[in-house]
């Protein structure tokens, strides 16, 4: 097998054209819903008001809903007990969306301007088009995206102070100066949909490009072990945290965990061995590829891991010293105004940006040629379906949206500040 | 197809043999495709005018999975090859809609629903582990084994799965009676009970079919996986000898199903069963010890164990105490007890029964009914099973189809396809062991457990919906604990 395909440009754009005014479209609700698409989490209209959003920049107001999906328990039955309305903060109160990433004390003080940043997604995973999509946005927002586990293309390197290197138990694409480009690395030693199970990139996906990037062979499945092997205790991790300071001195270091039964006590472990984030990825996050029965079933939904780290980390008296992020399953503004409401610092995206620049949710990224929307796909062909500049406004509309949200959200609960709204569960209530 | 690795040294590790073993039946597709072909008309129009001669422009289509890449196009489509994805419509809104097939979706009854029978079939079809992108679709937690997670362990992780590699974890169960300790006597010999211990290489046997779904075949079927799984398949002891065939089931794995009154059927069997299922209903206990007395004298070396319905755990004592060793616990397909209790918690409440008595480890639980995925076998488990014993998850393999909802045991109505060749379902049921203990040795290595034995009730390794609701969310407004 090689690479070499044969791509017809006119194809490409009769069928990029054809998409973009199908995502324009559809949100309109001319044709209602399309009947076979979305699921519990992400209801289809879920998916159009975030296609809207990406468009627009604002939220729709033709009645798609936008804040919540129809799972039936955690964020979909919590909701905000807002101020009646002559209580509120007027219209014109600045708001403060900023969060800070280290609140040591000492080193590299870096600060990002909107409560979230983009997940790690890998080259393999997902096309160097959508990385680039994310990269731009992220710099145009002044937050951050991650590399995922797969390396770091050259076209990334001009976004290095927008862009997280990740270091996962495969080490794939790991290299001295990708450590060394990062404000921030980020160790993942679990991931929201697949704990305990290490990165899956199947062989159809590992193409000549991706094969090389990672080091390893094309065309072959490329399992990540599980867990890191030099890692069986909080002081191991502490020599990891070590060797990458050896590296990259001024980065700071985030730790991606799962949510087991002692997501507390691994947090605080964190935060001994010297993370300055501790990222939490609830069970029901996003993937390229992974067992079913790991989706479903192991580790809890993140609703219910943010307050317990919390709370543990302010019985330690540490809360106020590591930044707690929060990923796997936040799909809205609302999400994520929840997630901080419950304890967490700020939210990790994922899905929500995929959706935005066209994902179906259709659950078929791991096969074949990979995504037919041109997102999670290795294909030459397929990923010039997205074109980064595009994709990127895309995302940076969803962004201003999901900003007008927050801001939204905070004054109608007469807060001023993203930060003041941490932890805060009295403003909540639970819908039965 | 996965073969078997060659052994070295005498040792052989377990493995099952899986291959690729497509439907026998046509099965509705999962999605329908409706082409407005007015409208695709139109839009060919267009392209032949815009691209002007650009052939490949022109007949380049949105779907990559061949929906539209018949003779004629879209204009015939082909939903076989449908997966969903929505490139078509997203793109084309006025041309093409695509639908949820209600005849895929109506495939099963209300437990096990669509998505559960597409996962058993693409078990039995592939042998592999379902893969799939994107994050989980369904619903939040839920009822029964949908409230429940499996713990893992985020850096404490002792092996790695039998799957893809190195280390080993072992999924060998024993079935059997232990007796925490031993009694000699003044020479020194052993006059207490010794262990009788049956050891099989996955948690989960082959339990006996409905009566409507019964047939020779069938039984050959199930008693011939068994063997090549080298576990057990439960077969009444009247459907033992084959009659039209004149043949015999392959003796070694068949578990031969008595009750209580027709045990003289035993007599007939030509072989020592490992293990015999005495079938008690509210039988008085005296009369179950005399027929275990009964059985054992005539097979001293086979495990005895006693079918009984999800009950009260008093009446599970009593049976200990009449000499009931193995339990086998029964409820109905939808994992229904007697009182109409889940499974879940009455499999918790009969293990911890034993536990209280301090008599767990004499004793060996089987359960059946409501297990109908791969991830409910370690939940059965963690709350207190030693195995399961399989059973409408094994006719769903064979393509069978349900008459309305099949809740009990007795009266449900099952479609098995006639004449089913034998290899075609031993593969089939091949596959679904092997796939769904691979998806074992999943959740065992993410919990950093190096054997399914020390699964068996840790509930500290759980987490239940209901406990970790109230522990995030008792102080918000609104939130009642269930």
């Amino acid at each position: 097998m090689t690479e070499e395909t044969t791509i017809h440009l006119p194809a490409i754009e009769k069928h990029v054209e054809h998409l973009r005014k199908g995502f324009d479209f559809w949100p309109t609700l001319e044709n209602g819903t399309p009947p076979a698409m979305g699921d519990f989490r992400w209801p289809a209209e879920l998916i159009l008001s975030t296609w809207y959003q990406a468009g627009t920049g604002e939220p729709p107001t033709n009645g798609l809903e936008y804040r919540i999906g129809d799972s039936g328990g955690g964020f979909d039955k919590l909701d905000f007990r807002f101020l009646p309305e002559h209580q509120q903060l007027p219209p014109e109160t600045e708001i403060d969306l900023a969060i800070p990433l280290n609140r040591r004390g000492i080193g590299r003080e870096i600060e990002i301007a909107v409560p979230w940043y983009g997940g790690g997604m890998s080259f393999g995973s997902v096309s160097e088009q959508v990385m680039l999509a994310r990269a731009i946005a992220a710099k145009e927002w002044g937050t951050f995206t991650s590399t995922g586990e797969g390396g770091y293309p050259d076209s990334l390197v001009k976004y290095k102070d927008h862009i997280i290197t990740q270091i996962a138990t495969g080490m794939f694409g790991v290299r001295e100066e990708t450590i060394q480009y990062a404000p921030v690395v980020e160790f993942k030693y679990a991931q929201g949909a697949k704990p305990g199970l290490g990165g899956h990139l199947l062989g159809d996906k590992t193409t000549i490009t991706v094969a090389k990037m990672r080091e390893s062979v094309p065309w072959v499945s490329l399992f990540s072990p599980f867990p890191f092997h030099s890692v069986y205790s909080v002081e191991d991790h502490r020599k990891h945290v070590d060797w990458v300071k050896t590296i990259n001195p001024e980065a700071l270091v985030s730790v991606k965990v799962s949510t087991p039964t002692d997501v507390d006590m691994v947090a605080v472990g964190s935060y001994y061995a010297g993370a300055h984030i501790v990222h939490l990825d609830g069970s029901y996050g996003g993937t390229g590829a992974a067992p079913e029965i790991a989706k479903k079933n192991i580790a809890m939904p993140i609703e219910f891991a943010i307050p317990k780290v919390h709370k543990y980390l302010q019985g330690e008296n540490i809360r106020d010293e590591i930044v707690v992020m929060a990923s796997g399953g936040i799909r809205t503004a609302y999400d994520i105004a929840k997630s901080i409401a419950l304890g967490a610092d700020g939210a990790i995206l994922g899905t929500s940006e995929l959706v935005a620049i066209g994902c179906t949710r259709c659950s078929n990224c791991e096969r074949g040629r990979g995504c037919p929307f041109g997102l999670t796909t290795t294909d030459p062909e397929l990923s010039l379906l997205v074109e980064p500049e595009w994709g990127a406004q895309r995302i940076g509309n969803l962004n201003a949206s999901y900003a007008k949200q927050l801001r939204d959200i905070l004054r109608r609960l007469g807060l001023k500040s993203i930060h003041d709204l941490r932890g805060r569960t009295d403003l909540l209530v639970y819908r039965r | 197809m996965t073969k078997h690795p060659e052994s070295h040294g005498g040792y052989q590790r377990y493995f099952i043999e899986t291959e690729l073993t497509p439907d026998i039946v046509p099965w509705p597709n999962r999605f329908l495709v409706k082409v407005n072909r007015f409208q695709l008309a139109k839009l060919l129009i267009s392209e032949i005018i815009h691209y002007r001669g650009d052939l490949k422009a022109i007949t380049s289509r949105p779907c990559m999975y061949g929906v539209f890449s018949g003779p004629i196009g879209g204009f015939a489509p082909r939903p076989q090859h449908c997966v969903g994805c929505l490139r078509c419509t997203t793109q084309h809104p006025e041309t093409v809609t695509i639908l949820h097939n209600p005849e895929r979706e109506r495939l099963g009854d209300s437990y096990f629903t669509s998505n559960y029978i597409n996962a058993v079939t693409y078990e039995a079809e592939t042998g592999s582990i379902p893969v799939k992108g994107a994050g989980y679709p369904g619903k939040f937690g839920g009822e029964g084994w949908d409230g429940m997670w499996t713990d893992m362990s985020e850096i404490v992780r002792p092996t790695r799965d039998g799957i893809h590699g190195r280390e080993f974890i072992s999924t060998v169960v024993d079935i059997g009676e232990k007796p925490s300790f031993l009694v000699f006597d003044e020479d020194g010999e052993i006059t207490s009970p010794q262990p009788r211990i049956l050891s099989i290489p996955v948690p989960f046997i082959y339990d006996v079919p409905p009566k409507s779904a019964e047939s020779e075949g069938l039984y050959e079927i199930l008693a011939t996986a068994a063997e090549q799984t080298q576990t057990l398949s439960i077969v009444p002891v009247a459907n033992y000898k084959l009659k039209a065939a004149g043949r015999r089931l392959p003796g070694e794995n068949i578990v031969p199903l008595v009750k209580l009154g027709a045990e003289s059927h035993l007599e007939g069997l030509g072989f020592t069963p490992k293990m015999i299922e005495i079938e008690v209903a509210d039988a008085p206990t005296s009369n179950i010890r005399h027929l275990i007395s009964t059985i054992q004298s005539q097979f001293p070396d086979t495990i005895i164990a006693v079918r009984i319905p999800f009950g009260s755990p008093d009446a599970l004592l009593q049976l200990y105490e009449s000499g009931v060793r193995v339990f086998h616990l029964v409820a109905d397909f939808h994992g229904r007890g007697t009182d109409g209790r889940f499974v879940m918690d009455l499999i918790r409440e009969a293990h911890l029964a034993f536990v209280d008595e301090g008599t767990r480890d004499e004793v060996t639980l089987i359960g059946s009914g409501g297990i109908i995925a791969a991830e409910h076998v370690p939940k059965a488990i963690i709350t207190g099973l030693d195995l399961v014993a399989l059973d409408t998850p094994l006719l769903v393999a064979l393509q069978t189809q349900f008459e309305g909802d099949c809740t009990d045991r007795e009266g449900s109505r099952f479609n098995t396809p006639a004449n089913i060749p034998l290899q075609w379902g031993v593969q089939r049921l091949k596959n679904l062991t092997a796939t769904w203990r691979d998806q074992l040795l999943e959740i065992l290595g993410a919990m950093g457990l190096r054997e399914v034995r020390r699964l068996r009730g840790e509930m500290g390794r759980a987490l239940f919906q209901v406990d970790l609701e109230l522990e995030a969310f008792a102080e918000i407004e609104g939130y009642v604990s269930k």
